[in-house]
């Protein structure tokens, strides 16, 4: 593994959960170097999505520790997270409905310094030209493909060194699935760090570097993305759930 | 002992009583049903005014001399509060909790504006007196009078509490807590738990205006004013200092609130000269209101309430890190809307 | 029916709206109903009164009548000195009550209670302090000048429409154009998704105390001047408070001032058609009306 410090993210035997008695995520070690593409899978009830929002601070954190770079964010608060460079695309209700798709990017935009917000809200609105089209339009209007679009498009305005997402393709069509997809691989390779929970395992191990498996709150396996699609203890660790190439969660 | 005081004490615990069966009714609505009634003076007035108007003699200038027996006052009272808090209900049970609370408050305004300008009806500002008493017959000895009637609530407070437990254990009342403990259930339930509920809201109303009558003909004499937010405060703190969600904490924060609060009024007469009376009275309550808040912040189970039955209320334990709390205070919060 | 009954009702209406718009704001953003709301309209008004007896013994000059208006500068000093004392007072009850009660993640249902109770203690505290009877800011009395249409208005009422009118878009602004808006209608929406995206819940609540306390002392103020000043005056708004913030919709501003407006010309009919005694129903009939047609009121989300 590449040295610690240009770890953009490391946790160390993480433990967190809802309740004080009742772990979910039981001791995970894991790390993100600079512009890798890692995928966090699992089945369900791993505790993939608690493992994120815990570090995004909306679970809490038993004991471990979770640092951006240097700097320890294990107890720092969920607003600040963000200014210190973590951005997190929630699985549901992951836009402001009520809010205009600019108002939207606008209060994302909000903690930046005065001279910045302009400057970087027009280079997300050329990123995402869909968005730029009608920025007064209530994101509420939005189709699910472009909700996701704009929830990502929230996300990079602060130009985030880690950009974590909770199961984006949920809900979506096959189509829009990889097209937010390759969307989500163009952005990792404009050098944005992307850590990615996903339940469908063939598209997420088509554009990641790494893979991460989480079964009952703990890592069983983790290796070169590539590798795994093949590889026969992946599918043994899906024993009973889900198999590969399947979309949308019911 | 003197048959002053045994008189006086009877006559205190007889009025506790009545505020007993007030508590044992929000109870019904609140600690059993988790529907927030923040109207109780107005189901209590429905309660009062019916009784009376079927049993007082004939009044000029205001309808009157039905000339009913009591027990059917009693009745009328509480069949009218529980019609009413059917109807408040189905309008409200399904929305936010705080709907109903404002409903209900709306219905208690409407009410005691009601009673005090629908003159012909409810005698105005002036009220309705001449409310036949129970045991009339021995008004004339303190003692006999004021036990009697002491006993009469005594019988109503224990029939209504073997009643209500009895119900509380009863395939009803089991679907009842299901549905308060659980909102799976409840959702699963689908149309039929606005039923238990609605039902539960207009029992608990029925019993309050119960509580309405039974002070009515006890005291004899009823007037607007008699049923001020006040009376709802007095209500919510006793449930809330006896145990709500538990009978007999209902019963005991009545008694105890009730003993308290008279004692302090007592206590406010004695010292304090006539012209600074109200003010000490303003006084007394902002302790009390005080004090409430105090509960609702350090022991919101109040004093026999039951961990459990509250907990579903009030939430859970604090979480660990201070960081994360105030995110998860909202996320809950909005949860709970 | 005269025409009148528009000029009441607009008057009566705009304090009503005031005092709604700080409701619809805590309702939407604390999600609960604050029965103690109205009790930051009576200290309010007592607020500026008790700052204007200061001013007005120090220099009876403050107490002469600016202009056609019955009030001497004595009391729009009083009036922002009043909004920033309920501002505290709302954010130190926060910090007393609704914001331990957050802490223990106590439901709606309990923060509703302790702010009924907490109503109580402040209205009856004002009580002690003040007794209950009325009180005014200022003895000098006012003519109604004609508008035309049969219509008339003191300055004093005009007054108070215009500030309502320009405090409503200035909150407007407020929400639509600024950060803090922003923070205030994404926490309203969803405060999980607001932490995550970088808003300060805390610094959002605390506005949130501070802009509601403060519109319900100038609504207070305002009926001060326009009536009279006692304890109870908050705890009669109270209802047409709610009834206006659910009409207009919880979390709309431009919802809860319209509706406020909606019933006070309502109060003011019925005031002519059936007599006075029967007002405070006016705002409950509404109430009832809204719940039955369309619980999420003319702005509101459907639930």
């Amino acid at each position: 593994m590449a040295d610690p410090s240009s770890n953009v993210l490391s946790v160390r035997a993480l433990v967190a959960g809802y309740e004080r008695d009742l772990p979910i995520v039981r001791g995970v070690d894991f790390s993100v170097s600079s512009g890798e593409f890692v995928v966090i899978l699992g089945p369900n009830g791993a505790g993939k999505s608690t493992f994120v929002k815990a570090i995004a601070g909306l679970v809490p954190i038993h004991s471990g520790s979770a640092a951006l770079g240097s700097f320890d964010i294990t107890n720092v608060a969920a607003h600040d997270k963000i200014r210190h460079g973590l951005a997190f695309v929630p699985q549901t209700e992951n836009i402001f409905a009520t809010l205009s798709i600019s108002d939207n990017l606008q209060l994302a935009a909000d903690i930046l310094p005065r001279g910045r917000r302009g400057t970087r809200i027009a280079e997300i609105y050329s990123m995402f030209p869909d968005l730029a089209a009608r920025p007064s339009l209530r994101a509420g209007q939005l189709s699910g493909g472009q909700r996701q679009m704009l929830a990502v498009a929230r996300a990079l305005v602060v130009d985030p060194s880690v950009l974590i997402l909770d199961e984006p393709s949920a809900g979506l069509s096959p189509k829009i699935v990889s097209e937010v997809f390759s969307r989500l691989k163009a952005i990792n390779q404009a050098n944005v760090t992307v850590v990615l929970v996903e339940q469908n395992v063939k598209a997420a191990l088509a554009i990641a570097d790494r893979a991460v498996i989480l079964v009952e709150g703990r890592v069983r396996h983790e290796g070169p993305a590539a590798s795994l699609a093949d590889d026969p203890v992946v599918a043994e660790l899906y024993l009973g759930a889900r198999r590969e190439g399947e979309g949308a969660r019911p | 002992m003197s048959v002053e005081l045994i008189a006086y004490v009877a006559f205190f615990l007889t009025m506790a009583l009545t505020y007993a069966i007030m508590c044992l009714g929000l109870n019904v609505q609140w600690g059993q049903t988790g529907l927030f009634n923040v109207g109780v003076a107005g189901f209590v007035a429905i309660g009062a005014y019916v009784s009376a108007l079927l049993t007082t003699p004939d009044t000029p200038d205001r309808l009157g001399g039905f000339d009913m027996p009591i027990m059917v006052g009693w009745l009328g009272g509480a069949l009218a509060a529980a019609l009413v808090s059917f109807l408040i209900g189905a309008l409200t049970v399904r929305l936010r909790a705080d709907y109903l609370a404002i409903a209900t408050f709306g219905v208690a305004v409407t009410v005691q504006l009601a009673a005090l300008n629908l003159q012909s009806v409810t005698g105005g500002p002036f009220g309705i007196g001449f409310i036949p008493r129970p045991f009339a017959g021995s008004a004339g000895n303190p003692l006999v009078f004021s036990l009697a009637n002491l006993g009469l609530l005594v019988a109503t407070v224990a029939v209504l509490y073997l009643g209500l437990e009895r119900l509380l254990r009863s395939p009803w009342g089991r679907v009842l807590r299901a549905i308060r403990e659980d909102e799976a259930a409840a959702r699963a339930l689908g149309k039929n738990a606005t039923k238990f509920r609605l039902q539960a809201f207009a029992i608990g109303g029925g019993i309050m205006g119960l509580a309405g009558a039974a002070q009515a003909h006890f005291i004899g004499f009823i007037a607007p004013d008699n049923y001020l937010p006040m009376l709802t405060f007095q209500v919510w703190a006793m449930l809330i200092v006896g145990g709500s969600g538990n009978n007999r904490g209902a019963i005991l924060g009545a008694v105890l609130v009730w003993g308290i609060w008279a004692a302090s009024a007592a206590a406010i007469s004695a010292l304090f000269p006539p012209a600074e009376q109200a003010r000490a009275a303003a006084l007394q309550i902002v302790t009390i209101g005080v004090a409430l808040c105090a509960i609702l912040l350090l022991r919101p189970r109040g004093i026999l309430g039951e961990e459990r039955v509250v907990s579903r209320h009030i939430g859970g334990v604090p979480m660990k890190s201070g960081a994360e709390q105030e995110i998860s205070e909202e996320t809950s919060r909005a949860g709970n809307a | 029916m005269t025409a009148q009954v528009i000029m009441d009702g607009l008057v009566t209406g705009s304090m009503i709206g005031l005092g709604a718009i700080g409701v619809t704001l805590t309702y939407s953003i604390l999600r609960f109903a604050n029965f103690a709301h109205g009790e930051f309209i009576s200290w309010g008004a007592y607020f500026a009164l008790a700052v204007v007896g200061l001013l007005g013994g120090l220099s009876g000059a403050l107490l002469a009548p600016i202009g056609p208006f019955s009030f001497g500068w004595a009391l729009p000093i009083g009036t922002v000195a009043a909004v920033l004392l309920a501002g505290a007072l709302a954010l130190v009850v926060d910090a007393l009550l609704f914001g331990r009660l957050r802490a223990n993640r106590s439901t709606v249902i309990i923060m509703v209670m302790a702010s009924f109770g907490a109503a109580l203690s402040l209205r009856s505290l004002l009580e002690f302090i003040f007794t209950s009877k009325p009180v005014y800011y200022t003895k000098a009395l006012q003519i109604a000048l004609p508008l035309g249409g049969g219509i008339r208005a003191t300055p004093d009422q005009l007054l108070s429409l215009a500030v309502s009118a320009v405090l409503v878009l200035a909150v407007h602004m407020l929400l639509t154009r600024t950060a803090i808006g922003r923070s205030m209608r994404a926490v309203s929406e969803n405060p999980a998704l607001a932490g995550v995206v970088g808003v300060e819940v805390r610094k959002v609540i605390r506005t949130v105390w501070l802009l509601g306390a403060g519109l319900a002392a100038i609504a207070g103020v305002s009926a001060g001047v326009l009536v009279q000043i006692r304890p109870q005056m908050g705890l009669d708004l109270l209802l047409p408070l709610f009834a206006s913030a659910i009409l207009g919709g919880i979390g709309s501003v431009p919802g809860a001032m319209l509706a406020g407006l909606i019933v006070g010309l309502a109060e003011a009919i019925a005031v002519q058609a059936i007599g006075a005694e029967w007002r405070a129903a006016v705002a409950f009939a509404i109430l009832v009306l809204v719940l039955l047609v369309r619980p999420q009121g003319l702005f509101g989300r459907a639930e």
